[in-house]
């Protein structure tokens, strides 16, 4: 006999549909799994034959073929479990025409324990997006409820396979496989790190605020302990709050990677901060059944590179195409896939290897090589994408010591979402959000030279050796600025204080 | 170029030269011996070793290092570059490096040297150079090559790299003698210097065989002939161990006046110069103090007004600056300092301060690195 069960697989950050087909035909008891399984979907069998004896069924000592279409699409994740048993008992007869003929309006998803109880799975969101779509109801691990909710489709939650065919068979009510509406837990408190707690480093501070407000890379270079991670473990609290869109693509990547925790819709800016010893694929993403990396686990939030020369050259290359696309696409031999990394990226590094250059009171102990050698492991593509460098120095006792409080980073949210509203306004229909990711005719329309500035600009390139690359991007940080202060043109006070930002491109200074 | 080497013995020297762990006084020696060094390559390493009383290991090494290279092409690709390989006997080989006792057996020349007699001063130091090695070493350069003085340094980074630009600044020429073969160029980035130092009439020296890398032994090795070219030596930065000071070491030794130039008693680089002068060396505060020790036969054709010893006013540019451009200098003082510092100072906003910082910037009142603006004019 054939059956047929609706379930769902994940490629890239989308779900689809699959169908799963069982035949339970005359011959050598074997149960064959076809059509693109990966291994964990391969290994269900053996979960499946146990939970249904262990269910109080009978497993048909046949030939199952089990095959899951469409076949030419790679299916990865254990929630391919129920699906199949339940496949297996409408073929095996042991569901009555009520509960088989209820099969085509579900879909089914759900990882067996042994026991025949459900547990949850990872990219349940995604597939419920899916399911909305074709007007389904959609079987779900209990556990797995609070991505339900997010997704607005309909779902039921049995806690086992029995109770499951019981409510097919109209035996049980629906209420014991419908978890009622689980309040969300408040969001994980609003993280405590302020910006008044930061001493000194007023510079450093502004070109947060100014790539909070436009969008821009940063590179802050200083010597250990003067408040790196401390500045950029506050970044994400100077953001704006996540639209709901923004939510709901971020939630979609955390459900994929079983990241998702007691909040149902991530409400918080995602902030990743990877060791530097990373391999590649697991900060691009990727992998034979491709996953995505950190780069776009921190999408829409903040990628956090601490030691920014010490990661390994190619994983510094592969970050070129999310820093220029806002993307990640992997190409595997059978199929490509994309995910979104939308990211601020925040960098930060030594001076040098003994972290002690320019450092008032250690001497540096490195050769001039070793120095050159350090700095040139950022090459000069990546350099292009950081809009904003900052050196920072120590912080001197008596600013530690002040009694007076910083502006906090309320304060500097506000003005962040004062130049987000006008960056808003600007971009309205385009695809474009912030300043710094405007294109090359965008720049030309929004970002006009004010009078007077085409002397700064040069006198700024024969001092600085600027290229005509970095103009662009001195427009566009120049932008923001303006944004910040809320003036319609930017002033040549505007260009003047985005060359603050630029120290690598002056010359001589690695010798 | 004189005849009375044959082209064959010029070869052989030239092969000869190749050998680096020899003094070159030694190999001098050995020609003596021989009669000729095309001799000593006719010789095999037992009887060498046995004729000249050396190590037989260190004959062996000696002729398999001469050996190693093909003079016709070492002179071809010289010549290729515009460039000739001199010989103590030929007219262009320099009086004063004649005149050393362990003058090279042969010199790989682009350019053109300084005639002899010509006063040439060598301005060494550090290669990590701190802002005010910089803006010492930019004022004393200029003024040195303002007055007629050729500058003889060593092509490295830091005091040398902005010793030699100087020079190329006031079209003047400078010498170079450099640490690796001619047709190399270290560090990279100092290429483009190479390139216009020759423009200006300058020269870049080696006693190294045609495109030889940049070894470390080379570098002390080539100091004796920066030393042996120039009176006096002025040493402007170098910690207490550094190459500098083996340059005023070889040329106290030549019997060269030693001149330093004092700072601060915290700063590393200056550890060497203020040694130098606990020992004796005078005192550099302005261009006249170097002035004062060209000889006599030497100083025909300076410009005598920077013999003139003037005492300093300090910071007179100053006084066309705004009253909020003066007070960041004041603030910045000679040492050098953040831009949150002088926002502090100044009670001022972060884009305040970076618009004065970057006026005074570009007007090349200030320099930033890393971070920290330090003041660049004199």
């Amino acid at each position: 006999m054939l059956a047929n069960v609706c379930t769902g697989a994940i490629k890239g950050i989308e779900g689809f549909s699959v169908s799963v087909e069982v035949d339970i035909a005359p011959g050598m008891p074997t149960l064959s799994v076809v059509g693109l399984p990966d291994i964990e979907v391969r290994e269900s069998k053996d979960r499946v034959v146990a939970a249904i004896r262990n269910s109080g069924f009978d497993f048909p000592s046949k030939r199952i073929t089990v095959n899951l279409s469409p076949a030419e699409l790679r299916k990865s994740g254990t929630h391919f479990d129920l699906p199949i048993a339940l496949g297996i008992l409408a073929a095996s007869g042991q569901l009555s025409a009520t509960a088989s003929g209820k099969l085509p309006s579900l879909l089914v998803l759900g990882e067996l324990a042994l026991d025949g109880s459900l547990r949850p799975c990872a990219g349940v969101l995604p597939m419920l997006i899916a399911c909305q779509k074709l007007g389904k109801t959609a079987i779900i691990p209990p556990q797995n409820v609070l991505e339900g909710q997010v997704s607005s489709a309909s779902f039921l939650t049995p806690h086992t396979l029995r109770e499951l065919v019981e409510y097919l068979e109209n035996r049980a009510d629906e209420s014991t496989v419908k978890i009622s509406f689980v309040p969300t837990e408040p969001n994980e408190p609003e993280t405590e790190l302020d910006f008044s707690d930061v001493k000194g480093q007023a510079l450093a501070k502004r070109a947060l605020e100014i790539a909070a407000a436009g969008g821009h890379n940063v590179l802050l270079i200083g010597l250990p302990g003067t408040g790196k991670s401390m500045l950029a473990k506050r970044f994400p609290g100077i953001l704006p709050p996540l639209t709901h869109e923004e939510a709901l693509e971020i939630t979609k990547i955390y459900s994929i990677c079983n990241l998702i925790g007691k909040s149902r819709l991530l409400t918080q800016r995602p902030f990743r901060d990877p060791h530097h010893t990373i391999s590649d694929v697991a900060l691009i993403g990727g992998g034979s059944s491709p996953r995505p990396g950190e780069v776009s686990l921190a999408h829409n939030g903040v990628l956090f590179l601490d030691e920014f020369a010490e990661f390994s050259r190619s994983s510094l290359e592969v970050l070129r195409e999310p820093l220029e696309n806002g993307q990640v696409t992997i190409s595997r031999a059978k199929e490509t896939v994309s995910y979104p990394a939308r990211f601020t990226l925040i960098a930060a590094m030594n001076p040098c290897p003994c972290g002690n250059l320019g450092n008032p009171l250690k001497p540096c102990t490195c050769t001039p090589m070793q120095i050159n050698r350090y700095k040139s492991r950022i090459s000069g593509p990546l350099l292009d994408r950081i809009d904003l460098t900052v050196n920072l120095n120590p912080v001197k006792y008596t600013d530690w010591n002040q009694s007076s409080e910083g502006e906090t980073s309320a304060q500097i949210r506000e003005r962040v979402l004062k130049a987000r509203d006008i960056q808003r306004k600007r971009f309205a229909g385009t695809a474009t959000t912030a300043n710094a990711f405007m294109s090359a005719k965008q720049i030309k329309q929004f970002c006009p030279l004010p009078a007077g500035a085409d002397a700064i600009l040069e006198a700024a390139m024969r001092k600085f050796g600027l290229s005509a690359r970095s103009l662009d991007k001195i427009l566009k940080t120049a932008r923001t600025i303006a944004d910040l202060e809320g003036t319609e043109t930017i002033e040549t006070k505007h260009l003047v204080e985005v060359m603050q930002y630029r120290p690598l491109d002056r010359k001589g200074v690695a010798d | 170029m004189n005849t009375s080497v044959s082209t064959q013995e010029r070869l052989a020297r030239i092969q000869l030269n190749a050998f680096l762990y020899f003094r070159a006084d030694w190999l001098e020696r050995l020609i003596e011996i021989f009669g000729s060094a095309q001799e000593i390559l006719r010789q095999d390493a037992p009887t060498l070793a046995r004729e000249a009383n050396l190590n037989p290991d260190t004959a062996a090494k000696l002729l398999q290092a001469a050996h190693a290279i093909n003079p016709q092409e070492e002179w071809d690709k010289t010549a290729a570059l515009g460039g000739h390989i001199y010989l103590p006997e030929d007219e262009e080989y320099p009086q004063s490096l004649r005149n050393c006792k362990e003058a090279p057996l042969a010199i790989y020349v682009l350019g053109h040297l300084p005639t002899d007699g010509r006063a040439c001063v060598a301005v060494v130091g550090t290669r990590k150079i701190t802002p005010y090695g910089r803006r010492v070493t930019h004022k004393l350069g200029e003024e040195l090559a303002q007055c007629g003085v050729t500058i003889v340094s060593g092509l490295a980074r830091g005091i040398d790299s902005e010793a030699h630009a100087a020079a190329v600044r006031q079209k003047k020429p400078t010498v170079a003698v450099i640490g690796t073969g001619i047709g190399r160029c270290y560090p990279a980035e100092n290429r483009a210097l190479e390139k216009s130092l020759l423009e200006h009439a300058g020269a870049v020296v080696s006693e190294l065989p045609f495109n030889s890398p940049p070894n470390a032994f080379h570098f002390p090795r080539r100091n004796r002939i920066i030393a042996a070219l120039s009176q006096p030596v002025v040493v402007v930065e170098g910690e207490t161990k550094s190459g500098a000071l083996i340059t005023a070491k070889l040329a106290l030794e030549m019997g060269k006046d030693v001149l330093a130039v004092p700072g601060p008693i915290d700063s590393p680089q200056s550890g060497g110069p203020n040694s130098l002068i606990r020992q004796g060396a005078g005192v550099v505060t302005s261009v006249a103090d170097i002035l004062d020790y060209i000889p006599q036969q030497s100083r025909f054709g300076l410009d005598t007004r920077f013999f003139e010893h003037t005492d300093i006013t300090p910071d007179k540019p100053l006084e066309k600056l705004s009253p909020r451009q003066q007070q960041v200098m004041q603030v910045i003082g000679t040492g050098s300092c953040s831009l949150d510092h002088v926002a502090e100072e100044l009670h001022a906003t972060v884009p305040e301060v970076a618009g004065l910082l970057f006026e005074l910037e570009v007007q090349g009142f200030l320099a930033c690195e890393n971070g920290l603006y330090s003041k660049s004019k004199f």
